[in-house]
């Protein structure tokens, strides 16, 4: 507790107390009355006096009383204030961290010589410690005063969650606190401020100024370590408050995995390479054994050397990139390897890095990657005969390219046999789907030409409604204008020099599946049309009819468009998801009883829709994560006691989150908010108002034992 | 308990006893537990064979005897001489002693008024039987009153001093005398109670009942004194009569920060008036009563406390017949 005014409150108190005192031991002016003998009254005060050992103070009770409230009076004049965890506003949002960095290990920095069973507190746990101590500080409604502080909890990574609504209740808020767990995400603010903002109050547009905030504002508690790459994004209210309590310590020491891939050979997909990238915050070079595990046998191990952090003015110096701008940041050492192996067969890999000197964060200490097996293609041409489609599929090496007729892929398709093609080119066809209203029975549903279920490229042809490709006939020439280089279709297609000669125009509905890859000078020239069944490239004009086919690119867009849609990454890559996102992943149609099982092997079921897609989500655990089914998979699936499987696996795999050091403040986008720690956590309240009201009630208990000690 | 503001002092006889309570008293006499004998023939049984119309016994004739009192018809009859014997009726020594210290001039009633009155009933009561009837007022100073002695078979005496005494008053003529003494006493100064009640044992004749008026609120103690005058053939009483204010302070309206002065010696006594000290104070009077109690119990002294607002006639009509001082 510190004093605002100690000086003029000892002043005052070196006058008042000995007068007090002065005045009290002034003799008291008594009444005189005469009595027929003073006999009895003495005996009685010699025995009252007698029968109270205490009598002494007793008399003085009614000084101790007044000096007491002078005391009181005395330290109101000197405005005490304490530290306290509440603050100003009567609302406070308290915004808690749980992304993968919040679970290093320096939450609460152990004493050295420290018992070795003392279990160092992550960061989350020291974050749901104050924020437990906030909740204690609130305001609860008083007697006079029936307006406690509310407050509600909101957390975050990836995504943001409101645990708690404003409420004064603190058991609520407390087991919305106690209920936060850790997660292996990436931490992101900007959901969670839009959350907070939606709760801080309401706003009022006013003209040439925008949203105004109306009525007081609240107060953001932001719980975290600091690592929050969008902080810049966010803007603080004008009648906000925000403060930052910093958990973690700047130069925590971590080594971890913030890369992981695996690719196959395109010429020889047996040959396998992973790719380890390492990042360390140490501040001195740290020697990592990297262990390689495929099925749960270790492959390979390897001793890695990651180089020290260094401080990013000497990394500037040094041409690296020092990162955004965040106060005392180090630039984290770097490092990385390739483990080459031979293997055709898929597998899972685990790839588990150790380290002798201790390390804050151990969840990015091991990295999981999905190998699918080395496979082929198998591609299916609808076509009567298409010599510029066949001859472009000639380069690849696919497991079976077959030219079938319309009428057999419709044939196919009335049965249910498509699933043995991994996508279908259809040449200047379209089948006849049925379509009807939900619900509707199959004989009522119409049969009109459509977008096949599945993965297919179409050339040549509109699909007609309800898709949201309006077909406005032909048209003269054409060439493009733009395209998507960024799509893996159109990457190499070099469609910028391609001329169209017989052009067929079409339009495309807003809000609906369809995207445009690429718009020639008269409309859209090549569409993406992705909804719940279908995934499908669709070239509206005949290639034929223009100079494309001429053009290596043709080769490679139908290459990359196959590979593309097949949804495989061609035997390298394998099915992978980071934390925080939603796994999703598409299993044959007609699969059964579709699970999911996490790494901590719980089990949900899952619903496929139309297109087999499922998905499951926010993962927010490293580790991998198994589809299951019945019925037939795809050729990178694993099958084992009958069902199918296809694990995915869930990486942090973010430099962000491994480079663990606490920052000392926060860059908003309108504010820099220093950050609180453990010793500056609290906020100063003043107590005078309440010393005052302490003064009166002792006056009034004064009052009451002088009424008592006279009444007769 | 305090100074009694503006008391109407008794100037006339009727102002002591109004004479409706004379005509009451007056089928009343004072009894004693003992039979006493005394100087006069009075209306008193004596276990003392005397002169009397009441025959009591025969015994033989020794020289010497009064010849007046031989039974001749039995000397006829047997020819040997036999005294006859009576029962001797003896009159009963009836003392009354007042305090006259300054403390008894408080109270609302004022308990010296109240004494006064008392004392006067109980005179009166013993003047119409025939009882030789003393009154004696104690006090540090008291001015003697002038009263006519020499009336009656002894003359009457007034002394001064410590103790003013008038005595060997007989016969309803000399209510007079009593009551001109007991109007002219005055409360002041201090008791000086043992030294008081020595000389008046010293100096009372015969044998009796002496009954004390005092509040008994004696600095210096009351033992000694009634130890005095107990015994020596006088039955004592001891009536301690309080004010309603000295037994309960707070109906007097007693209350705050007080100096409290004693109105005998002046003493102070300074005191806040609250309830725990009330309390006390009642706690103290009954254990102070109650002591005086037991002290005259184990010396068989009678006594009783009064308030002084107890009408006299309900005190000498039913409290001091029931207590065996009257019948």
């Amino acid at each position: 507790m510190t004093f605002a005014t100690p000086i003029l409150a000892g002043i005052a108190a070196a006058v008042a107390v000995p007068a007090l005192i002065i005045l009290y031991f002034l003799k008291l002016r008594r009444r005189d009355l005469e009595v027929s003998t003073t006999l009895l009254w003495k005996k009685a005060i010699q025995d009252l006096q007698a029968n109270a050992p205490f009598q002494k103070l007793r008399n003085n009770i009614l000084l101790f009383l007044q000096l007491l409230v002078l005391a009181a009076a005395l330290l109101a004049l000197a405005q005490p204030e304490y530290r306290d965890t509440g603050l100003t506003n009567a609302r406070h949002i308290i915004v808690i961290d749980n992304s993968a960095s919040m679970n290093a290990t320096d939450g609460r920095v152990l004493p050295p010589g420290a018992p070795p069973e003392s279990t160092p507190t992550t960061r989350l746990d020291a974050a749901k410690q104050r924020a437990l101590q906030l909740v204690d500080a609130l305001k609860e409604p008083g007697v006079f005063d029936n307006r406690g502080e509310e407050a509600m909890v909101i957390v975050f990574n990836t995504t943001a969650q409101v645990l708690q609504t404003f409420t004064s209740s603190k058991s609520d808020l407390r087991n919305a606190i106690n209920g936060i767990q850790p997660t292996d995400a990436p931490g992101y603010l900007e959901r969670a401020w839009a959350l907070a903002d939606a709760y801080t109050g309401k706003k009022v547009f006013q003209e040439d100024v925008g949203f105004v905030p109306v009525g007081p504002g609240a107060t953001v508690h932001l719980l975290s370590d600091g690592r929050l790459p969008d902080a810049g994004k966010v803007q603080r209210g004008e009648t906000d408050a925000v403060f930052f309590h910093r958990v973690g310590t700047p130069d925590a020491a971590n080594v971890g995995i913030t890369g992981i891939r695996a690719e196959r050979a395109f010429d020889n997909p047996a040959r396998l390479s992973i790719f380890v990238g390492l990042q360390s915050t140490a501040r001195q070079p740290r020697s990592v054994d990297v262990e390689l595990i495929i099925d749960g046998a270790t492959t390979n191990v390897r001793d890695v050397v990651v180089g020290a952090a260094k401080p990013k003015d000497a990394a500037a110096l040094e041409g690296e990139d020092p990162g955004e701008d965040s106060g005392d940041r180090w630039v984290p050492g770097l490092g990385g390897f390739v483990f080459p192996i031979d293997r055709a067969e898929g597998g899972i890999a685990t790839v588990r890095i150790s380290t002798r000197e201790p390390d804050a964060l151990p969840s990015d200490n091991i990295g999981y990657l999905v190998i699918p097996p080395a496979k082929r293609l198998a591609v299916a041409l609808v076509s009567e005969g298409n010599l510029l489609v066949q001859s472009a599929f000639r380069g690849m090496k696919l497991s079976a390219l077959d030219v079938i007729k319309p009428a057999q892929f419709q044939q196919m398709l009335d049965d249910g046999r498509t699933s043995q093609y991994d996508v279908f080119v259809l040449d200047r066809f379209l089948p006849q789907v049925r379509v009807g209203s939900v619900g509707a029975g199959e004989a009522s549903a119409a049969r009109v030409p459509g977008l096949p279920p599945g993965r297919s490229v179409v050339l040549g042809a509109v699909p007609p409604p309800p898709l949201g490709v309006v077909d406005e006939g032909p048209a003269e020439g054409a060439v493009f204008a733009d395209f998507r280089r960024d799509h893996p279709a159109l990457a190499l297609s070099a469609l910028d020099k391609v001329t169209i000669s017989k052009f067929r125009r079409v339009s495309v509905r807003p809000d609906t599946p369809v995207r445009v890859l690429a718009s020639t000078d008269k409309g859209p020239g090549v569409l993406e049309v992705s909804d719940a069944s279908v995934l499908s490239i669709v070239i509206p004009w005949d290639p034929a009819d223009s100079d494309w086919w001429l053009d290596p690119g043709w080769v490679l867009f139908m290459a990359g468009a196959v590979l593309y849609l097949s949804d495989s990454g061609a035997g390298t890559g394998g099915d992978m998801v980071r934390p925080g996102d939603t796994l999703r992943t598409r299993v044959p149609i007609g699969s059964r009883d579709v699970r999911l099982t996490t790494p901590d092997n719980a089990r949900h079921n899952l619903e496929p829709a139309g297109d087999g897609s499922v998905a499951f989500g926010p993962v927010l655990r490293n580790g991998i994560y198994t589809v299951s089914w019945d019925g037939p998979g795809t050729a990178a699936d694993f099958v084992v006691d009958g069902r199918a499987r296809r694990p995915v696996a869930a990486n942090l795999a973010d430099p962000n989150e491994s480079d663990i050091g606490a920052a000392s403040r926060l860059d908003l986008a309108n504010d820099r908010v220093s950050a609180r720690g453990d010793e500056d956590a609290a906020l100063r309240r003043k107590v005078w108002p309440y010393l005052l009201l302490a003064a009166l009630a002792v006056i009034m208990l004064e009052w009451w034992v002088y009424n008592r000690k006279v009444a007769i | 308990m305090l100074r009694s503001p503006n008391i109407k002092r008794p100037e006339r006889l009727d102002d002591l006893l109004e004479p409706a309570l004379m005509a009451r008293l007056g089928q009343l006499d004072v009894s004693s537990r003992k039979i006493f004998a005394g100087k006069l023939r009075g209306e008193r049984r004596s276990k003392k064979r005397g002169q009397s119309v009441e025959f009591a016994d025969h015994r033989p004739y020794v020289v010497g005897d009064d010849l007046r009192h031989i039974d001749w018809n039995i000397y006829g009859r047997l020819d040997r001489l036999f005294l006859k014997l009576f029962l001797e009726e003896e009159d009963l020594s009836l003392h009354v002693v007042v305090d006259c210290s300054t403390s008894m001039d408080a109270g609302e009633p004022n308990k010296f008024l109240f004494c006064q009155r008392l004392a006067a009933s109980l005179a009166y009561i013993g003047l119409v039987n025939l009882n030789r009837v003393a009154l004696s007022a104690i006090g540090e100073r008291i001015d003697t009153p002038s009263v006519e002695g020499g009336a009656g078979a002894e003359p009457t005496s007034v002394s001064s001093g410590l103790v003013s005494t008038l005595r060997d008053l007989r016969g309803r003529r000399r209510l007079d005398d009593i009551s001109r003494y007991l109007i002219g006493l005055q409360p002041i100064g201090g008791t000086r109670f043992t030294d008081a009640c020595k000389k008046i044992a010293l100096t009372r004749r015969g044998k009796g009942v002496m009954i004390v008026l005092s509040d008994f609120m004696v600095k210096e103690g009351y033992e000694t004194g009634l130890r005095l005058l107990v015994g020596h053939g006088y039955d004592l009483f001891a009536i301690q009569v309080l004010s309603p204010q000295e037994m309960e302070p707070e109906k007097g309206g007693i209350g705050g920060d007080l100096r409290l002065r004693d109105m005998e010696d002046g003493d102070t006594a300074e005191v806040t008036i609250t309830a725990p000290l009330l309390k006390r104070y009642k706690q103290t009077l009954n254990a102070y009563c109650n002591r005086l109690h037991e002290f005259c119990v184990q010396r068989d002294i009678v006594h009783m406390t009064v308030k002084s607002d107890t009408p006299i006639d309900t005190l000498v009509l039913d409290y001091l017949r029931r207590r065996g001082l009257l019948k």
